[in-house]
């Protein structure tokens, strides 16, 4: 399974990273926002986008409406790992068709989970 | 100096005119006749060099906060440069702890690989269900084991040092930061100091303002989650509003 984990702090990829492969992902390609992340997904075969909100250039939740307005792109599932705690922006999250929404300060043990839940429904 | 405010001369400016020219007092003289002359000039002159003494006490004043330039040229370029610092030291200590990290998994996993290697055998032997050949084979397999384990804890522990020391960062920006921050109560007391000066109230506003917000409400890690209630407060508050929305 093909992964893009999308931040622009390098140190938080590298986390998402070992995270990630610890979990059993080993083809893992990284992004430093959505505009360098979009591109990428639009020519590659990737099966699942990790990204954060707030980014410099193109935002993680404008990556998330990009990716379910392209049709090539739409299905696949979109996990937010985010500072953002607002309600309002959680709710904007969901109605733009996110498939899991991590605040940050977060846990190995709550991205297992969510990753595994995302891929139970999609199962 | 008698002001008079009738612009007539009276008997008492007379005699003083006659006294000074007796004395000669010349310039005392004419100054008592220019009175007369122009009475309001004079009480114009008076409030005018009023005036002047308070403009110019304003404006030394004013030249005492020569701190706020100060301020603004010099310590608050350095304070963008402390606090970048500690961008730079944070994220060197993340990437020396991850270093450290990631060359311990590596490790660990073989030790686990040769413990599960071992273990079959090691389980017939215990039950006394191992032959010669299996035993020959399990001691081999041991040997490596002991070998690797003994060499790779000392690794393990230099590169676990590695980890300890990488957060030598929390005392340095630790500094650095409450510098920045000392920095800022001074800025805010020469902003209230002006504020007085202007006239204008320096109490804080009563109603809560909010921090400003980015495009898609952006606004960072929430620092004051326990006096917001337009946040979440932690992941489980995520869950249930996403429940609550069907998810």
């Amino acid at each position: 399974m093909k992964v893009l984990v999308v931040d622009d702090f390098s140190t938080m990829r590298r986390i998402v990273k070992n995270l990630l492969r610890d979990l059993g992902f080993t083809n893992i390609q990284e992004a430093d926002d959505g505009s360098t992340a979009l591109p990428m997904l639009q020519g590659g075969d990737f099966d699942f986008v990790v990204t954060d909100w707030n980014m410099p250039g193109m935002q993680g939740i404008d990556l998330l409406k990009a990716i379910r307005a392209d049709a090539s792109l739409s299905h696949i599932p979109v996990l937010l790992i985010t500072a953002e705690a607002k309600k309002e922006q959680i709710v904007m999250a969901a109605q733009a068709g996110v498939n899991g929404y991590i605040v940050k300060p977060f846990t190995a043990a709550t991205l297992k989970t969510k990753i595994e839940k995302i891929f139970e429904r999609l199962a | 100096m008698t002001i008079a405010m009738t612009g007539r001369i009276s008997l008492e400016q007379a005699k003083s005119v006659v006294e000074f020219l007796e004395l000669g007092q010349q310039d005392e003289a004419n100054a008592i006749i220019a009175e007369i002359q122009n009475p309001i000039n004079s009480e114009l002159f008076a409030e005018i060099g009023k005036l002047t003494r308070q403009l110019h006490d304003s404006l030394t004043n004013f030249q005492l906060d020569s701190r706020l330039s100060d301020l603004a040229t010099s310590d608050i370029p350095d304070a963008k440069e402390r606090l970048n610092f500690v961008i730079t030291r944070t994220e060197e200590a993340a990437n020396k702890t991850m270093d450290a990290v990631e060359a311990i998994f590596p490790v660990v996993n073989t030790m686990a690989e040769q413990v599960a290697a071992v273990n079959p055998s090691w389980t017939k032997l215990m039950n006394n269900e191992l032959d010669l050949t299996e035993f020959k084979s399990l001691c081999l397999n041991i040997d490596t084991l002991l070998k690797n384990t003994g060499k790779e804890t000392q690794h393990i522990h230099s590169l676990m040092t590695d980890v300890l020391m990488a957060q030598d960062f929390q005392d340095l920006t630790g500094q650095v930061i409450r510098k920045v921050i000392d920095l800022v109560i001074e800025v805010e007391e020469s902003l209230i100091t002006m504020l007085t000066a202007f006239g204008i109230s320096a109490e804080p506003v009563q109603e809560k303002v909010l921090p400003k917000v980015g495009k898609n409400l952006v606004e960072g890690p929430i620092i004051n989650k326990e006096n917001r209630d337009d946040v979440v407060a932690d992941q489980d508050d995520v869950d249930d509003l996403l429940s609550s929305l069907g998810f």
